[in-house]
């Protein structure tokens, strides 16, 4: 550590240009993690919204409908299924309607259908679903919104694809800049790596001081990065807090598992730090590699 | 201990450094390699440093052939080697401590074992007072000695020195050889020079090159220019 500290001392100016670059990079990403992670539970959330609703003639038996509704769920496509009653329907036609006396009296239950309401776990899902219930019997109608599902099918690839290339751009930037400001160092010590050459060092060890250079500033780069980037979340919270009202939770859904990304807690957090720091390890250190590469022949 | 079999060496734009080149070298002998400049004296010390492949013939060192091409364990070669250059190869910006130490730290030898280890060679050059001066700090003769105590420090069972005394004036250079007599017997030293007051006042083995030929080896020789 104590070579480090000399060497960082030795090139201030060097150092603290990569600092301040790697500083600026893992910023950038930490905002880029947590804008996506929060996007992506945002267009999760938006895209279990739309439904599918499917409404049974009145020859319909509740174990035909109760039948379909076990297949959706068995289907593994829908997110929840929920039968509404010819009664239940009455009830929210009675709601809806409560201020306008003379469609009540023209309506009773027995005319209503009884329907499923299907919200689906990814809106591709929705046509198959619909397709699916058009084919069995005692099916009236079914009604989903197609033009809104196949825009926010749209939206989404748009998105994913759009934060794929700025993270790639991201990190190819950093890479060459950093990998600039290493090989000038690594110029610098063009003499004391020929030396070490002479004297038997291995490639690894003519390496280290480098690599171990790139891990240091990989860490406090990140941390600070993190500490501001949290700085300005708790600033901006009320903000946030007034666009998400209404949201108790938002996820990213794996197969394997599930990530609470809103409200803020520990792990996502944690995740976004070791992201960062991850981003950092292998940015700068990959640089240092190539930058090294050609002294060390 | 340096073993040399029909060794040629070509440059590829076809000048001829080194022709048939055959020769022993002991443990712990002390030779001089002589000849004028462009000889191929450089080359010579350069071949068993592993900076240079020869063209053909082969080299061993320690048992070992380094000048085939599979050979991948340089780094452990030159471990063994302690060099001296005309050039000193000192860095500005480390203390002689440091300097001295480098050559350690490769060996990945503890701190503790490092300081002693720079200290013994420190003291055997005579710069034990100066371990934390820089080297703008200090005088030609003074930068020789913390090349020599770099390439003394350690295990390192031989010493390469080309023209170590090149840059130094007469009196200090002296005081370099000085140091190189203490080691005779101790480790192998082998040193490229033309300076023949040197090497006639030694009375070593002295293996004169010319045009790239061995023309002479004498066990307890002189040289004329």
């Amino acid at each position: 550590m104590n070579k480090l500290f000399k060497s960082i001392r030795r090139a201030p100016y060097q150092s603290f240009a990569a600092f301040l670059m790697l500083f600026m990079s893992l910023l950038m990403a930490t905002a880029l993690l947590f804008s996506i992670g929060s996007l992506y539970g945002l267009l999760g959330y938006v895209e279990t919204r739309p439904q599918v609703t499917v409404y049974f003639q009145n020859t319909a038996t509740e174990s035909q409908i109760a039948k379909i509704k076990q297949e959706l769920i068995d289907s593994g496509k829908a997110l929840s299924v929920k039968y509404v009653t010819q009664t239940e329907a009455f009830e929210t036609y009675k709601v809806l309607n409560k201020d306008n006396p003379l469609l009540l009296e023209m309506v009773t239950a027995d005319i209503l259908p009884a329907s499923l309401e299907i919200n689906a776990k990814k809106p591709v899902y929705l046509p198959q679903i619909a397709e699916f219930l058009q084919k069995k019997p005692g099916v009236n109608e079914v009604v989903f919104q197609k033009i809104i599902i196949d825009r926010l099918i749209q939206l989404t690839a748009i998105i994913r694809t759009i934060s794929l290339t700025f993270f790639i751009f991201l990190t190819i930037t950093t890479m060459i800049i950093l990998f600039t400001i290493t090989h000038f160092k690594v110029a610098l010590k063009r003499d004391e790596i020929e030396l070490l050459r002479l004297l038997g060092a291995s490639n690894n060890f003519i390496r280290w001081p480098f690599f171990q250079e790139s891990l240091v500033f990989a860490f406090f780069s990140a941390t600070s990065a993190f500490l501001f980037f949290i700085g300005l979340i708790f600033y901006f919270s009320p903000f946030i807090n007034g666009y998400l009202r209404g949201i108790d939770r938002l996820t990213i859904n794996f197969d394997w598992t599930q990530i609470t990304v809103w409200p803020l807690n520990l792990i996502w957090l944690a995740t976004i730090y070791f992201g960062i720091l991850l981003f950092g390890c292998f940015t700068y250190l990959t640089a240092s590699f190539f930058a090294t590469k050609k002294f060390i022949k | 201990m340096i073993q040399f079999d029909n060794v040629n060496k070509k440059f590829p734009f076809g000048n001829t450094a080194l022709k048939d080149i055959c020769l022993e070298i002991e443990d712990n002998e002390f030779v001089f390699v002589v000849g004028p400049s462009g000889a191929g004296k450089t080359t010579l010390l350069k071949l068993i440093t592993r900076e240079l492949l020869p063209t053909s013939g082969s080299i061993i060192v320690d048992g070992v052939d380094i000048s085939q091409k599979k050979y991948h364990q340089t780094d452990k070669l030159r471990q063994k080697i302690g060099m001296v250059f005309q050039d000193f190869k000192i860095l500005n910006e480390k203390t002689v401590f440091e300097n001295v130490a480098l050559a350690l730290a490769i060996s990945h030898l503890s701190s503790d074992a490092i300081k002693t280890a720079v200290h013994q060679a420190l003291q055997a050059v005579g710069l034990k007072d100066k371990d934390d001066f820089f080297p703008l700090q200090l005088s030609m003769g003074e930068l020789q000695r913390v090349a020599i105590a770099r390439a003394i420090s350690g295990e390192r069972k031989l010493i390469i020195a080309d023209e170590p005394t090149g840059n130094l004036d007469p009196q200090t250079t002296w005081e370099i050889m000085k140091i190189f007599k203490k080691l005779e017997g101790k480790k192998t030293i082998i040193i490229a020079t033309h300076n023949t007051d040197v090497v006639n006042s030694f009375k070593k083995r002295v293996i004169i090159v010319k045009e790239g030929k061995i023309v002479k080896d004498t066990r307890k020789g002189g040289y004329d220019l």
